[in-house]
């Protein structure tokens, strides 16, 4: 083949293709480099904080001092600390005189508000009835006068009498901008004074930190073999597969979680406690690195949910796969639905898998979750919103009502199918097949017998359930025996304005819907008569009320002069609207109904119906059966309130004491005629179910209400689409200025107004609890179809507390095995939490160490803690299960006579009677139980009987000076019992266990810290209990503990024993002749006298 | 291209050295540490030179009618003798006892030592004695039972621990210490309710308590600005200021109302 002739000008040949190899090249190298630089470095930050973390541990490691020795010394006198300590000194001084200052004048001024306030809030009060007088005045002519009254009201002057005795005059208009001005300055000193304060506390926490940063708790050894583990270590990956450990059962439904938070986070398990300040480089402020490096805050928790096991972002949220950005791990764009939780609401993880606890740990004090988890219940939330295990009565009520008619199916079934068995048999050919046929016959008859039994439990446990069902609200059926008309209008309003902390929300309702509501209500009610009674005497009711222990749940005061629980309703103002007739029948027993309420017929059952069937109109917890048709009837108020007890003189009393709580007359209220109007009650009707009023109160009609709004145990997983922010979406994405303008809304947003965008589930729950109608803004709407929820005039901790309850409250995306659903003691301990925070047993006794009760800050139990109601820390270790039955069923433990405490009978404040159901008196004694991890049932041990010798060496110990049991304890001899604060020893016996017993005489004060028993009465020596004081001659060579000598000893005092030991001991009723007169001792007088 | 290959390599070799190398610069940045500094130990106690001590001492007078004391029922146990009367607004002549006065503020961060000595706390007759006692931080209080009946021991304090303790008669002596100022916490016995006294725990040795002719008096002090307050039980508080040059000897008193 000849060859072809190279043309000239061959551009491949000519032409150097040498720039386009170069530039191709330089591309290429620059691409190479990024490529290499971004699989290294660009794709991975997470190595620069290895890098980082490896220089900055192994520092510290080198410069930490182990806590043994002089470290804290030698830490204390380094240059810095001293430094740090001339700050604070310096800061302190700087600032004492002028916060002293603000002290005194903050004083000063406080004493002026409350000067001014008492008569400003009266006059206001007056100035706002006759404004809505006004304003519901139809009648133009009289419209003009009231409104002539009103501003002549307005000029009348009244005097306030200053703090330091001047009296000045003021008009309405005049006081009223005194008052304002005097808070307005109270604000401003208070924010000065935080503003001071605020450096010098800083200062001081400098000076703190660095002394605990500089000391770990290792010991020199363990400090160098975390160093030898950080200098080896090279920079990867950290994970944890959350499914790992089920992988060979990996079931679809699992969650796919795998954490990498560790990478970055490489401190968070260290053994020695780091802190951002700790990890930050010398002389600077803590950067993103020191602060990602620091241990986690609460190693406790980690002890329980290993982190190998659980990761990272069950807990916590966010992207936890995610290695590219801090943004990203932290789920904080827009493609990831579930954002890191915010510091305010961390404890909403706890609830993904704690739902079912309503108290989350056992030292439970203070917690956010826990105080949205009581919100959501005792405000009432679930009467509009259900919620998986609130409030789950009527559901349960209707399962076993569904269960009950499938076991009379099976019933019949079984019976059907026996006959058929029989008729076989009867025909068989041959007696095998006949008897074979015949025994399962049998065998059904057994099974429809045992179905029977089943059935009835089913019944019982619908009594049960129909007892546990409470309302968060009172029964409106009432209202007629019960309020003052006229105020009815006037609360509708704006509850909290006549009661600044109620419970009931602000409905928004306009005048209108005012009135239709309130006479709907007020013709449904019912009329039946109540029995008139006498008027009591009122500053003895004002002393049960204050003594009995009403104050454990209600409160009475306003502002700084609130004293009480905040449990129940404050009743500052009660003589303003309740009946005294009413009040009386309350206060003897809340719980009972002026006429029961058939489920069933959907009926309230009135004498005519018992008399139709012949029977006496009697109905309680043990009549509580329908005469018409045999169905459990409801029988009690649905009310959490107790009953105290009491005589009926007493309730009188207390009602007498109650009524005179007032502000202003009840006949002050403007007439509302308009209530009996009937032509209001279908508008009215429309109204109150259109607003759910039926999920708090009863009223009549609407009894099988449901509730009207969205269910929210999933609602912290809803995507942020279907979260309808209204107009304001785009306000919340971009961050704009905050749409609620109301000030007092304003101030309810836990983090302020918002500052940047708030465009995620925090942001929309936070909003909406502020201002339940926000979305509403900008919208043109009719009535109905206005967002209802209320406003529930929350405090900014308040919503916080319930935005973390609803962050937390998610589908659970974890494996079941990961869930906290126990099925031992701990799940009694579970239900029993329930029940304790139902009915605020913790108002009066503590059952978590360091818990406050609301007695405790009363002034009445500073100087007498013996008078407080027993600590229930050990409760389920100290008494026999069943006697915590009787007790808990009729705590005063007396079928004659009611009228005291059964076991601490010279305490003032008194055990109620709850009437629990069957139901919650066995989860609350298991409760009990469980919290004291006792076994349940409870075999009680043989008490041995003592010998002749023993009896009179255990009565010498008993009676001796140096152990003088019986002068604090009770005996039943009145005079006696005058000085008692210790029950009776009597009551061991069935009561105590007695192990429990040894326990507390050898160390009470590690049972119930500050009790008035002391410590110290017995001493171990020799491998045994032995007394402390002097022990009489009788004990020569007894060799065994004297604790379980005096517990047996006690365990069989008989009454007459005691008696004779009481007198022998010189305390008997001779000594009681004398009259006390001692001011100090005048406080025990008469207290358990006859 | 075997060339060219290297030199990348090379090259990134190279840079990534260069990386590094930024890496281990960084390592000069030392993060917070201390300092192994050999410096005294911080010193015990701040010491105050005899020369300039100053003092101070006064009168608690009580304006109006001095209330009727109160009289007691011991009845209750045969073994508490002797007449007795509530302790707590202790008033004669116009002069008030039983209150307890001390430097509240203007010793600055001054440490003292612990005093070595114990204080006594007696119990004798149903009755404490002293009403009112002072100590510094941490000085032991020996407490006494000097009654034929069993006494307990109960402070209730607010920003220390609390513990309740029996004491037999004839038993040895309790030695207790209280480690956080606090101010007229109260000590009670739970078998007599009458038996009650306040300890006051405070930094410095700087107080005194007021006798039956309301006198007190104050030694020692270093020369300056302070706060004197005076604190009865029912009464409650009063502050003065008092500025204290070398070697002076003032005059501080304070009246109370009922």
């Amino acid at each position: 083949m000849p060859e072809k002739p190279i043309p000239e000008n061959d551009p491949v040949v000519s032409k150097s293709l040498a720039p386009h190899y170069l530039i191709s090249m330089v591309i290429l190298m620059a691409t190479f480099f990024w490529a290499m630089w971004d699989e290294d470095f660009g794709q991975r930050p997470w190595k620069a904080f290895q890098h980082e973390w490896k220089d900055r541990y192994s520092t510290f490691l080198k410069n930490a001092r182990s806590q043994s020795g002089d470290a804290q010394k030698e830490v204390e006198s380094s240059p810095d600390y001293q430094k740090l300590k001339q700050d604070y000194e310096a800061a302190s001084q700087n600032a004492t005189p002028r916060i002293k200052e603000i002290n005194e004048k903050l004083h000063d001024l406080s004493a002026q508000i409350l000067a001014v306030q008492t008569v400003f809030t009266d006059r206001r009060a007056y100035v706002n009835a006759l404004t809505y007088s006004i304003e519901t005045e139809t009648s133009a002519s009289s419209k003009q006068s009231k409104l002539k009254d009103l501003a002549s009201y307005k000029q009348e002057k009244t005097s306030v009498t200053m703090p330091d005795g001047k009296k000045q005059d003021f008009d309405f208009d005049h006081l009223e901008e005194t008052y304002n001005d005097l808070k307005n300055e109270r604000t401003q000193l208070s924010a000065e004074l935080g503003d001071l304060i605020k450096p010098v506390n800083e200062k001081k926490q400098l000076m703190d930190s660095y002394l605990s940063d500089h000391m770990v708790n290792l010991t020199p050894s363990q400090l160098t073999n975390l160093q030898n583990g950080v200098d080896a270590w090279t920079p990867k990956i950290r994970q944890i597969n959350v499914n790992e450990h089920t992988a060979d059962l990996v079931r679809e439904d699992s969650a796919n979680i795998v954490d990498r938070c560790e990478s970055c986070h490489m401190g968070i398990r260290e053994p020695v406690k780091l802190t951002a300040a700790s990890m930050s480089a010398k002389g600077k402020k803590p950067d993103e690195y020191a602060r990602a490096f620091t241990s986690h805050p609460e190693p406790d928790l980690l002890k329980i949910h290993d982190p190998d096991k659980f990761g990272c972002a069950p807990c916590h949220q966010g992207n936890g796969r995610a290695t590219t950005s801090v943004a990203k791990a932290h789920g904080n764009y827009e493609h990831w639905l579930w954002p890191l939780f915010s510091p305010g609401n961390y404890e909403s993880g706890c609830q993904i898998c704690h739902s079912a606890d309503m108290v989350v740990v056992s030292n439970d004090i203070g917690w956010t979750l826990t105080e949205g988890k009581d919100l959501f219940r005792q405000r009432g939330c679930m009467g509009c919103h259900r919620y998986e295990g609130y409030d789950k009565e009527p559901e349960d009520l209707l399962s076993i009502a569904q269960q009950i008619k499938q076991l009379d199916q099976e019933k019949r079934d079984n019976f059907k199918q026996a006959g058929d068995l029989m008729k076989q048999a009867d025909k068989a050919e041959n007696n095998d097949e006949a008897n074979r046929l015949n025994d399962r016959a049998v065998a059904l008859k057994v099974t429809n017998s045992k179905l029977d039994l089943r059935i009835v439990q089913l019944d019982r446990s619908t009594k049960s359930l129909l007892q546990d069902t409470k309302k968060v609200g009172p029964n409106l059926k009432d209202i007629r025996l019960k309020l003052n008309k006229n105020w009815i209008p006037v609360w509708l309003k704006k509850p909290s304005d006549f009661r600044a902390t109620t419970k009931m929300p602000n409905f928004r309702l306009n005048d209108d819907q005012i009135k239709a509501i309130s006479a709907f209500l007020w013709q449904s009610a019912l009329l039946d008569p109540l029995p008139k009674r006498n008027p009591g005497n009122a500053a003895h009711g004002k002393e049960l009320f204050e003594s009995r222990g009403c104050l454990a749940c209600h409160s009475i005061g306003e502002g700084d002069q609130l004293q009480g629980g905040t449990f129940a309703a404050n009743l500052t103002r009660v003589g303003e609207k309740d009946n005294y007739d009413y009040l009386v029948r309350w206060v003897h027993n809340a719980r009972e109904r002026t006429r029961p309420y058939c489920p069933l017929e959907k009926k309230d059952i009135g004498p005519e119906d018992y008399k139709k069937k012949g029977l006496p109109y009697v109905f309680d917890l043990d009549h509580s059966k329908c005469p018409n048709d045999g169905h459990e009837l409801q029988v009690q108020n649905m009310t959490v309130m107790p009953s105290l007890r009491l005589s009926s003189e007493d309730a009188q009393d207390v009602a007498s004491y109650l009524v005179t709580l007032k502000k202003q007359q009840p006949s002050s209220y403007p007439d509302a005629p308009f209530m009996d109007d009937p032509n209001l009650k279908a508008e009215g009707k429309k109204w109150v179910r259109h607003f759910g009023c039926a999920g708090c109160h009863e009223i009549s009609g609407l009894e099988d209400e449901g509730r009207i709004g969205t269910e929210l145990t999933t609602e912290g997983s809803k995507p942020i689409e279907r979260l309808d922010f209204a107009l304001l979406t785009e306000v919340a994405a971009r961050g704009g200025s905050e749409p609620i303008t109301d000030p007092d809304d304003r101030s309810r947003l836990p983090e302020g107004p918002a500052q940047k965008p708030w465009y995620d589930q925090k942001g929309f729950f936070e909003h909406k609890l502020a201002e339940p109608n926000i979305w509403d803004k900008g919208k043109e709407k009719i009535e109905t179809e206005k967002l209802r929820m209320p406003n529930l005039h929350l405090s900014r901790e308040q919503v916080r507390a319930l935005t973390t309850f609803l962050l937390g409250s998610q589908e659970n995306p974890l494996p079941p095995n990961y869930q906290y659903r126990p099925l031992d003691y701990r799940r009694d301990v579970q239900e029993g939490w329930w029940i304790v925070k139902k009915y605020n047993c913790m108002g009066c006794h503590q059952l978590i160490p360091g818990q406050k009760t609301s007695l405790m800050a009363m002034a009445r139990y500073q100087d007498a803690q013996e008078q407080l109601p027993p600590k229930l820390l050990t409760e389920g270790s100290r008494v026999d299960p069943e006697w915590l039955l009787r007790f808990l069923k009729n705590p005063a433990l007396n079928d004659k006579d009611n009228n005291r405490n059964g076991v601490r009978s010279y305490l003032q404040v008194r055990m109620p009677t709850f009437s629990f159901s069957e139901n919650e008196l066995g989860k609350l004694v298991r409760f009990f139980q469980a919290l004291s991890r006792q076994p349940f049932p409870y075999i009680p041990e043989e008490v041995p009987v003592l010998t002749t010798k023993e009896t009179e060496m255990a009565r010498s110990l008993f009676s001796s000076t140096a152990a003088p049991c019986l002068k604090c304890h009770a005996t039943g001899d009145p005079a006696h019992d005058r000085f008692a604060t210790a029950p009776n020893f009597l009551q061991a016996r069935g009561r105590l266990k007695p192990d429990w017993m040894e326990r507390w005489i050898i160390d009470p004060q590690a049972i119930a810290p500050g009790t008035s028993m002391p410590s110290g009465l017995f001493k171990r020596q020799n491998g045994h209990w032995v007394f402390s004081g002097p022990t009489p001659a009788s004990f020569q060579g007894y060799d065994k503990d004297q604790t379980k000598l005096l517990v047996d000893y006690i365990l069989q005092l008989t009454p007459e024993e005691q008696r004779r030991v009481s007198a022998a001991m010189g305390r008997s009723s001779a000594s009681t002749g004398s009259s006390p007169t001692g001011a100090k001792s005048s406080g025990n007088a008469g207290r358990g006298a006859p | 291209m075997k060339t060219k290959n290297s030199i990348a390599l090379w090259s990134l070799t190279a840079s990534l050295g260069l990386f590094l190398l930024a890496g281990c610069g960084k390592k000069e940045e030392q993060p917070a540490a201390t300092p192994v500094a050999s410096a005294p130990a911080a010193a015990p106690a701040t010491p105050i030179d005899p020369a300039t001590a100053a003092s101070i001492s006064g009168t608690v007078k009580f304006e109006g009618e001095a209330p009727k004391a109160a009289k007691i029922d011991m009845s209750q146990d045969p073994a508490c003798k002797g007449t007795n009367i509530a302790e707590n607004v202790m008033a004669s002549g116009g002069h008030l006892g039983n209150v307890f006065v001390y430097v509240k503020e203007g010793l600055g961060s001054r440490t003292f030592d612990v005093p070595k000595d114990a204080i006594t706390l007696d119990q004798s007759g149903c009755k404490y004695h002293p009403h009112v006692l002072g100590v510094v931080a941490n000085q032991t209080i020996k407490i006494v039972n000097s009654d034929q009946t069993t006494h307990n021991i109960h402070p209730t304090p607010k920003d220390n621990r609390e513990w309740n303790e029996s004491q037999p008669p004839s038993a040895a002596p309790l030695e207790k210490t209280f480690a956080r100022e606090e101010i007229m916490l109260p000590v009670k016995c739970n078998q007599h309710p009458w038996m009650r006294m306040f300890v006051n725990v405070t930094k410095s040795p700087f107080f005194a308590v007021t006798g039956t002719d309301g006198k007190f008096e104050i030694k020692g002090l270093p020369p300056g600005d302070y706060t004197i307050a005076f604190i009865h039980e029912k009464l409650g508080e009063q502050d003065v200021k008092v500025t204290l040059v070398a070697k002076d000897t003032k005059t501080v008193d304070a009246t109370f109302k009922p």
